[in-house]
């Protein structure tokens, strides 16, 4: 059975000052001890808050993306010998009571990354132009995919040892959960994904990706695909 | 044949360019391809410089463009799109480096925090 005090959580955050204690507080409360913070080059106290509610902090001395600070999670990992890491995001949307389901389905799937999916289960809660934007992007992804993911751009993830080894993310951005799951897929990875809850709030809603940064990160997974094709 | 001002200078300033190039590559600073494109294109504008109608005609010629003048424009719009994207893979590049760098950095510092 995995145990909570094998999992690192990371989280990547970038100018999260305002939210970052509590995502930190929450995490630790539902029992994982090890929580790790990826400071992207904020400006702000995210840094100071995050240590002072018990978080490992590692910071990027410039902004370099959200893929890029995943990244830096894995390498920890790798760094630590850890076994498993949680990946969740910084503004509280996730709720941290779900990483037992996906530990729990990491087990009984055996599988090397579990993705938590916020379209597994219907959820009215979820803004009309987040759906569209998700179900585009999931197209585009799963066009590359042998298999078809219910959500490829959810920043809830679990990866096991395997998947730390093996994964090696190029993309900076936010095309890095897209880019994960074609190389996971590449590599031979087996992929489980589980239904997640999400709360939205209009703090959440700033932090997403617009049309633009839609259009740019699909752009650097085309990118990849060709400059990195292994 | 009768040279014009810009049939002397263009290959003059060539000429540095293919030495400079020649000198790089036996200094081991470039590679054989990238001596051998560069040496390439000073050659053939070289020979542009010496021969631009013949040059411009051929190409309209080989491609069915109109006139030699459409020619040469398209043949600069094609440079510029080249250029371009050796600017944007030395762009990548750069930006790999820079996150390879700050994780490095992130890390070690991370590790001699701990030690403290």
């Amino acid at each position: 059975m995995i145990e909570p005090k094998d999992i690192l959580v990371v989280i990547p955050a970038y100018n999260e000052g305002t939210v970052i204690a509590d995502v930190v507080r929450r995490v630790r409360d539902e029992g994982y001890p090890y929580v790790l913070v990826i400071n992207d080059g904020s400006a702000d106290q995210t840094c100071e808050e995050a240590r002072k509610a018990g978080a490992i902090v590692v910071s990027h001395l410039v902004n370099r993306g959200a893929g890029a600070g995943a990244q830096t999670g894995i390498a920890y990992a790798r760094k630590h010998q850890i076994a498993f890491i949680v990946q969740i995001d910084a503004d509280g949307q996730h709720y941290p009571e779900d990483i037992r389901g996906l530990s729990d389905a990491m087990e009984e799937e055996k599988a090397d990354i579990v993705i938590g999916s916020r379209f597994m289960r219907p959820n009215k809660d979820i803004p009309a132009i987040r759906v569209i934007y998700n179900k585009l992007s999931n197209v585009f992804t799963n066009w590359f995919c042998i298999r078809w993911y219910s959500d490829t751009q959810s920043g809830f993830r679990m990866l096991n040892r395997t998947a730390i080894e093996t994964i090696d993310l190029h993309i900076d951005g936010f095309g890095y959960c897209s880019e994960m799951i074609i190389l996971g897929e590449k590599k031979g990875l087996k992929i489980a994904e589980v239904p997640i809850r999400v709360v939205y709030t209009a703090y959440s809603m700033s932090k997403g990706q617009d049309l633009y940064m839609g259009i740019n990160t699909a752009m650097n997974i085309l990118w990849k695909l060709v400059s990195h094709p292994k | 044949m009768q040279l014009e001002l810009y049939q002397i200078i263009v290959p003059l300033v060539s000429i540095v360019f293919i030495s400079s190039l020649l000198q790089r590559f036996w200094a081991g600073k470039s590679g054989w391809q990238e001596a051998m494109v560069g040496v390439f294109f000073w050659v053939a504008v070289i020979f542009f410089a010496f021969f631009p109608d013949l040059i411009s005609q051929t190409i309209a010629e080989v491609f069915g463009i109109k006139s030699n003048i459409n020619a040469v424009i398209f043949f600069c719009l094609g440079l510029i799109f080249f250029f371009q994207y050796k600017l944007f893979l030395l762009f990548k590049q750069q930006q790999s480096a820079l996150t390879a760098l700050t994780r490095r950095l992130a890390l070690d510092e991370e590790e001699k925090q701990k030690g403290q």
